[in-house]
């Protein structure tokens, strides 16, 4: 044991040795790098499990292993970065973990206000090298003090460059697809106001039927400015969209119920334009079709939206389950990786082969895309982003 | 990439909370390992030109870095290949040693676990497990060759058939186009066969229920007296994924805006028990009584070069463990995607968190 705890001493005391760091920095922006020059996932998730079993296994305190896990997650986030993830998301506590003593949930909320806060404090310096930070979850779960460290990152780093860090704070996967179903039915049971329209469908049936009637009154003129406008503003959209929305307009016309043929020339447009219009305006509340929500409609109001679809999943410490993690974002063309090694040992060593292996995979798949098991094959919209921001990092490269 | 004596004055400043440090003594602590600034503006010159300039008051070093630079970035970029080409260079053999490894083992293995059609044999390679999955499920790859229906089901009742002499009551089976639940009654004549090819006769063999989401139940209704084992199969798709959490958010839609709902109402608790229903209850047919099905499986297998889960349903594998047969080669296509009974055993030793070893 003694032997042991000495060779570890003269190995930490060797690593430490200037030259040797030095050298061992080297390596690693070589290595980084390199990285560089393949393709690189665009959106890694961790979760970053372990440090409790680490901490027990040195004999330290459990919080001084979650310290030890967040300079494992800088040095992680700082390979991430250098080699082009743009985003990174973690699991940094989950609704369950509020089960846990009270003494440890405190001490993590105690950390992350810490680090939240002092972020803050460096303004300048975020604005130059940082990434913008978001914090998804269930926040009102949170203390008032805990949520105002975070409301005051996320502000102070929402106008920074293309990387982004998504925390997830109090999260669990279910909590968020439910928050999305709610949200979804909650946007599609909120009345569409009239005035989504530009123009009122009676008003315009009344002219033409004034026109048609061959009664010339005032209004004719206004009418007619009225209608040039919806012209000039209907050259905008497509041209599909316009014949739609003449045609409805004589349809109107000629034939008083309107509202189905409004109903379904709304559904073969898009999502946005499917209003079920009444002709009797404002008997009853007017919603969006629910016929019209999709697959992305969910993903939209996921809290992950905007970012690009998840390309890898880590998770240390061995255990191979999701624990309710990103359950919506990566139940698809992800690469799930578990790693057996406790999250405060993570380095570029254990990742580095697994981006590898991705890279080699991916250029594979390229090369020969209809390969059974290809990884980008049936989504080109991946590929496809993927070969952008290879494109953007190549002209990065050469302006630098 | 941090030395160690800034390191150690990180975690002093951790120990006490936070305050040890001001912001400026933070931000002089970590002044050597940020980027040149300046090789950072004309990455985001057209993004904030103000901050741009603010980079190029030294203009003289400006106007000499032009010079410099193309030489040196060149020579950067082209160290930066070549050990991307010999980290891949290197990667791939040892890879393929690797495989070639793990492919000799997993022959031995197949040699020495054998299941020889007997499902004595079979409960005993499990006998010394400390837990088994009482709802398995696992995910196949329809290929592409012309027979790849026939090879697909057989795969299906081979595992169907280990499933119910290992003891594993439920088995799930995920395919994403869902060709499978096209032919079910063909698939239980295929299973039933093969059952008996293990079991001998009907008397002996496991009673075998099949369905899917949204299809009746196929099959017979176990009998309570025998105690022969009973097998339940359910056959997912793609579309009992998203598509089903879609069409649950649809009616839920629907239902708020007739005012029979208000959004509040939905917690994740109404969410599970209506994305389980369809995976748990089948459709009775014919009065028969279904056992419902475990919602959550505990094992997931993929049969597969690397761990990808396709479109399986999201909603259910919360808290389910996953082992993927082809792990072990770092993903190279073309090898692990075999169902075999090897691959089979190993997802549930590995379950047990047991170690296979050579001789049973």
């Amino acid at each position: 044991m003694a032997g042991s705890m000495h060779l570890s001493r003269l190995r930490t005391w060797f690593l430490a040795s200037p030259p040797i760091e030095f050298a061992i920095t080297n390596l690693k922006e070589l290595l980084v790098g390199a990285l560089r020059q393949g393709p690189i996932p665009q959106h890694v998730a961790f979760v970053m499990d372990g440090n409790r079993r680490f901490a027990r296994s040195h004999g330290i305190e459990t919080v001084e292993g979650h310290n030890l896990g967040f300079e494992a997650l800088a040095r992680i986030l700082e390979v991430c970065y250098k080699s082009g993830v743009k985003v990174v998301t973690i699991y940094a506590f989950s609704i369950e973990n509020f089960k846990r003593s009270k003494f440890e949930v405190d001490a993590l909320m105690d950390m992350a206000k810490v680090k939240l806060s002092q972020m803050a404090q460096h303004g300048d310096l975020l604005d130059r090298y940082g990434a913008k930070v978001r914090v998804l979850g269930r926040l009102d779960l949170l203390k008032p003090d805990v949520l105002a460290a975070v409301n005051k990152a996320v502000d102070l780093t929402s106008r920074n460059g293309d990387r982004v860090l998504n925390i997830c704070f109090p999260y669990t996967s279910r909590d968020e697809i439910t928050g999305a179903i709610r949200d979804t039915v909650e946007d599609y049971s909120t009345p569409l106001r009239p005035a989504r329209t530009p123009f009122s469908e009676s008003h315009i049936v009344h002219n033409i039927r004034a026109q048609t009637l061959g009664s010339s009154n005032p209004q004719d003129t206004h009418s007619d400015s009225e209608y040039s406008s919806a012209e000039s503003s209907a050259h905008e959209d497509d041209p599909v969209l316009r014949n739609d929305h003449a045609s409805r307009v004589y349809e109107s016309g000629s034939s008083f119920s309107s509202s189905t043929t409004l109903h379904l020339g709304g559904q073969d447009g898009h999502h946005k334009g499917a209003a079920a219009v009444n002709t009797s305006d404002g008997d009853s509340p007017v919603y969006m079709s629910p016929e019209t929500i999709s697959r992305q409609t969910l993903t939209d109001h996921m809290l992950t939206k905007g970012t690009p679809p998840l390309d890898m999943l880590v998770r240390t410490s061995g255990v191979e389950r999701l624990s309710d993690f990103m359950l919506w974002q990566c139940h698809e063309n992800t690469e799930i990786v578990f790693l057996d090694v406790l999250w405060p040992e993570f380095d570029l060593w254990h990742f580095l082969p697994v981006l590898i292996g991705w890279q080699r995979r991916i250029s594979k798949s390229r090369q020969n895309p209809n390969a059974e098991g290809n990884f980008a094959g049936d989504s080109p919209e991946t590929s496809e982003e993927d070969m952008d921001g290879m494109a953007l990092r190549q002209s990065k490269v050469k302006a630098i | 990439m941090v030395s160690s004596t800034d390191r150690e004055i990180l975690r002093a400043e951790i120990r006490s909370r936070g305050d040890k440090l001001n912001a400026t003594d933070r931000e002089s602590l970590l002044k050597p390992y940020l980027p040149d600034p300046a090789d950072l503006a004309p990455a985001n010159a057209s993004a904030n030109s103000p901050r741009r300039s603010r980079a190029g008051t030294t203009s003289s070093q400006r106007r000499q870095k032009p010079r410099k630079k193309p030489i040196r970035t060149f020579l950067k970029s082209q160290l930066h290949r070549f050990t991307y080409a010999i980290t891949h260079i290197f990667f791939g053999i040892v890879v393929r040693l690797l495989q070639a490894y793990h492919a000799v083992v997993d022959r031995v293995f197949a040699i020495v676990y054998h299941h020889h059609r007997t499902p004595e044999l079979i409960r005993k390679d499990v006998r010394g497990l400390k837990r088994l999955p009482e709802h398995l499920s696992v995910i196949l790859t329809l290929h592409k060759e012309d027979d790849a229906l026939a090879v697909l089901m057989d795969e299906v009742a081979e595992l169907a058939a280990w499933s119910a002499s290992a003891g594993i009551p439920q088995l799930s089976v995920y395919e994403k186009s869902g060709v499978l639940k096209s032919c079910i009654p063909a698939l239980h004549q295929i299973i039933s066969t093969k059952l008996a090819s293990y079991f001998g006769t009907p008397s002996q063999q496991p009673s075998l229920q099949l369905f899917a989401p949204h299809h009746p139940v196929y099959g017979t209704a176990p009998n309570p007296k025998s105690d022969n084992p009973s097998l339940t199969l359910l056959l997912l798709s793609s579309t009992d994924g998203r598509e089903t959490i879609v069409d649950l958010t649809k009616t839920l839609a629907e239902m708020s805006q007739n005012g029979k709902l208000s959004p509040e109402d939905i917690t994740p608790e109404l969410v599970d028990a209506e994305i389980s229903e369809i995976t748990t209850r089948p459709l009775q047919a014919g009065g028969r009584a279904a056992s419902p099905m475990k919602p959550e499986p505990d094992l997931l297998l993929v049969f597969g070069p690397f761990l990808k889960l396709d479109g399986y349903p999201p909603w259910q594998i919360r808290l389910t463990e996953m082992y993927c047969t082809g792990d072990r080669n770092h993903g190279m296509i073309g090898y692990g995607e075999a169902v075999e009974y090897q691959g089979f055993m190993r997802g549930l030793w590995h379950y047990a968190g047991a170690q296979m070893r050579f001789g049973r």
